[in-house]
């Protein structure tokens, strides 16, 4: 991770990867704190359609049009930014990658849905 | 040694892989109706899908980063989901066409109803999507697709006057119908580069799990496996500038293009052409079914990946079999299959700066590349081809009006 980083540019919208490798997500949007006194940091990341209402008009339709819940991942779950942000856990520990988890049904009982393409 | 075999390899597929219904009709239709005249434009092309595609491919190897992760990226959500939404159209059209292409193939084939070809053709794409590995799939249909260089044996067999042919690869304009041939220069570069070619080549990259040391494969497949894909465009036109334009016959049916193999060919030529242009035009179809699903998932963030078992990337999973049977839908309506190529390839010529210039952006961005980021060649190509893109982007439409789609 090089020294500064762009949060508009560096974070917002990459890609989130979990420990165990699985993409799990965007950062939707991130909430900082520390404004006031001078030192902001990002506390939390966002994660899931109804994050995209604070991204402009676009965002709002979308959020209004998808289903979905939210999911707050805390700054400090995050081991390390490279292209993409890399979390310290599997996405289950963190709420993450439900709609995979209730999408598998779907496609569990195709013959092959669990080998390797 | 193996690897120059892999190298050799890739290429060939690249070939193959190269050609897809869009570039059968315009190259065809442009040889048809203006001769060699406009094969400097294919030249232009096939420079823009190997600049384009280098870059792409590049960022993807170096960030593990497909196309529309970088649109967004760079984009925001708000902009990004309009290239998003318009990258989706344009894959729909080009599937439908694709699909539309494979029926029409089978048919002169076989003899049998189109409307049950096509639910023939999307059950066996289906299934070959589901079955074969990756490589498999990008390779098989890329090296049966190289029998449409019996298309270039039969340019070559129909004696074109070489001097004309050598004349049509110096830009100029004619001196009328000009409206119509700014058309189809148009339309020719909207068919060498087709989204889903980019949208594909960078996801594959990740797919293969190429690293900064495949590099070399990268630059190799676009330059050399892309120049000569477009070799099989110029021989589409110089067989039709050869054939049909003396005679004023414009192509309307896939079945008048595989005549330009068979008249100078015989029986053979006609069945090599219809094959080579089954599994161009099948591959292709694949290539975009993937590029839809690698677009949605790389947009939301969901898993994905040919790599993954099916129950791993669910979500991904069912946008591939979403995507095939919207492409589907849309053919078994009854829709003139070249019709919606002519369209799917317009549109997709008016999008293209929404993915292109998110691209450029990060291959030159040194905190995103490193020493990977675009030297002074590839700057060179890709501010040039950033004003073509943006100048034909902004002339599409006003030419497909102006010429209710080249019929002049």
């Amino acid at each position: 991770m090089s020294e500064t980083v762009d949060l508009a540019l560096g974070i917002l919208d990459h890609q989130l990867v979990d420990s165990e490798d699985f993409r799990c997500g965007k950062v939707d949007d991130l909430e900082l704190e520390g404004l006031q006194d001078g030192s902001p940091r990002v506390e939390t990341i966002l994660v899931g359609a109804p994050a995209w209402r604070g991204r402009g008009i676009m965002g709002r339709l979308a959020a209004a049009l998808v289903r979905g819940r939210m999911v707050r991942v805390p700054w400090s779950e995050v081991s390390e930014v490279d292209s993409a942000v890399r979390l310290r856990k599997p996405s289950q520990e963190l709420s993450l990658r439900r709609a995979d988890q209730s999408a598998r049904p779907l496609v569990e009982w195709i013959p092959g849905a669990r080998s390797e393409g | 040694m193996k690897r120059i075999f892999e190298v050799a390899l890739g290429i060939l597929a690249a070939i193959g892989g190269f050609v897809d219904i869009g570039d059968i009709v315009f190259n065809v239709a442009a040889g048809a109706l203006f001769g060699y005249q406009l094969l400097w434009v294919v030249v232009i092309g096939v420079g823009a899908i190997i600049t384009y595609s280098e870059m792409c491919g590049r960022v993807a190897v170096v960030s593990g980063r497909a196309a529309m992760d970088v649109v967004r990226e760079r984009l925001g959500f708000g902009a990004g989901l309009v290239a998003l939404i318009a990258g989706q159209l344009v894959n729909l059209m080009t599937l439908a066409a694709e699909i539309g292409g494979i029926a029409l193939a089978l048919q002169l084939l076989s003899g049998l109803p189109y409307r049950v070809l096509l639910v023939l053709g999307v059950l066996v794409l289906g299934v070959v999507i589901w079955v074969l590995p990756f490589e498999w799939i990008e390779r098989v249909f890329g090296y049966v697709g190289l029998t449409m260089l019996v298309f270039a044996v039969a340019a070559i067999k129909l004696r074109p006057g070489w001097s004309d042919v050598g004349a049509g690869f110096v830009p100029g304009v004619p001196s009328s119908n000009l409206a119509v041939y700014a058309f189809f220069a148009v339309g020719l570069i909207g068919a060498a580069t087709v989204p889903y070619e980019v949208y594909f080549y960078s996801s594959g990259a990740v797919e293969e799990r190429w690293t900064p040391k495949d590099l070399g494969i990268n630059k190799a497949n676009a330059i050399i496996g892309y120049s000569l894909g477009g070799f099989l465009s110029f021989a589409l036109m110089i067989m039709a500038g050869a054939l049909f334009f003396p005679k004023g016959i414009s192509p309307e049916a896939l079945g008048t293009v595989a005549l330009g193999a068979e008249v100078p060919l015989g029986q053979i030529g006609l069945l090599l052409a219809l094959v080579g242009v089954l599994f161009a035009v099948g591959g292709a179809a694949i290539d975009s079914v993937f590029s839809g699903a690698y677009n949605m998932a790389q947009f939301f963030g969901w898993e994905w990946g040919k790599y993954r078992k099916p129950v791993d990337a669910p979500r991904f999973t069912i946008a591939w079999l979403v995507m095939l049977v919207l492409g589907f839908v849309i053919v078994v309506t009854g829709v003139d299959p070249i019709q919606v190529t002519e369209f799917s390839v317009i549109f997709s010529v008016v999008a293209l700066p929404l993915t292109y210039i998110p691209i450029l952006l990060v291959a030159n961005d040194r905190a995103y590349m490193g020493r990977y980021a675009n030297g002074k060649v590839a700057n060179v190509f890709g501010i040039a081809y950033l004003v073509v893109i943006l100048v034909v982007a902004v002339a599409a439409i006003p030419l497909m009006i102006v010429t209710n789609m080249g019929q002049g």
